[in-house]
């Protein structure tokens, strides 16, 4: 067992104060734990999911945060964010659980990335209400595989803010890393998703490739004014 | 708040500077204010903000999942058995 995050993680998510800790009976801990915890339970594993892109690691992920947030739920204080203490929780356990031994290189999204703008893509294509086509024609699968397909620090950054809606304080100390990372790894990762998911659309044809005509489907029914 | 905002011209860049941050609420009041009487109106800008946020909203919903009853019930079993947790 590696050391406790609970330290790190009681002073990342408090909110100023000192942490008050509680003392709770084991009748007392069970019941709150089922009220305020246990109703978080899928959005955890959505999470967990997105994390670890597999539902047998997503299981054990959730499991075994939940049971470090049993542990420590004195630590928590009543009134604080229950939410961005548990995703901390998850997070710090997601890296001691699967990535302790693997040691990868800084990664990275290409520089060109910055410049791509799925929204130019669509309106150049076809223009006026092309894009809401083109966004509704998008499959759960597709959006799925594009955020999967994210290196994974910006697929994390991503998810916190777009799916659960944390605000860039909170992802920073989930994520224990500064807001100004937390913001160019947003921001890039968003980028890379909407590469990734007008890839899917050029390959079903759903936009046209004004640079390379061959990459639409010719027997589609082509628009040349 | 500026008073050429609602011009357009020349605002659009520095509009869409601050759009990812005004989309995910991180902006200053002020600001806000801003990029808001800019939405308002430059459709270009406004077009594109809603195509971003009907993005966000589609990542949002395809991603919700409901954990197993299994999960549920084995994380409910460790939990009382105290040599488990």
């Amino acid at each position: 067992m590696t050391s406790s995050p609970d330290a790190a993680m009681s002073e990342a998510v408090s909110d100023g104060g000192s942490p008050r800790r509680q003392q709770l009976s084991e009748a007392e801990r069970r019941a709150r734990f089922e009220d305020e915890v246990m109703p978080q339970v899928d959005r955890l594993f959505s999470a967990a999911l997105r994390y670890t892109r597999d539902r047998t690691d997503a299981e054990d992920l959730v499991q075994e945060s939940l049971v470090k947030a049993y542990r420590s739920l004195h630590q928590y204080r009543p009134g604080t964010n229950l939410r961005a203490w548990l995703y901390r929780i998850l997070h710090t356990t997601y890296i001691s659980m699967y990535r302790k031994a693997q040691r990868r290189p800084q990664e990275s999204l290409q520089e060109e990335i910055d410049d791509f703008s799925f929204y130019d893509e669509v309106v150049r294509s076809g223009g006026g209400s092309a894009e809401r086509e083109v966004l509704g024609a998008l499959t759960a699968d597709e959006v799925k595989q594009a955020l999967a397909d994210l290196p994974e620090t910006f697929r994390l950054a991503v998810y916190l803010a777009d799916v659960e809606g944390f605000a860039y304080k909170e992802i920073a100390e989930i994520m224990d890393t500064p807001v100004g990372t937390v913001m160019s790894r947003l921001h890039r990762g968003r980028k890379a998703l909407q590469k990734a998911l007008s890839t899917y659309a050029h390959e079903r044809g759903l936009i046209q490739d004004l640079d390379d005509p061959s990459a639409g489907d010719a027997d589609d029914h082509e628009e040349d004014a | 708040m500026r008073s050429d905002a609602a011009n357009c011209g020349g605002n659009c860049e520095d509009a869409l500077e601050r759009l990812e941050a005004y989309l995910d609420g991180e902006l200053p009041d002020t600001d806000v204010a801003d990029i808001a009487s800019h939405l308002a109106a430059c459709y270009p800008c406004t077009d594109r903000a809603s195509f971003e946020e009907q993005l966000r909203a589609m990542v949002r919903r395809d991603c919700v999942e409901t954990a197993p009853d299994s999960l549920i019930d084995r994380i409910r079993e460790r939990l009382a058995d105290p040599a488990s947790r």
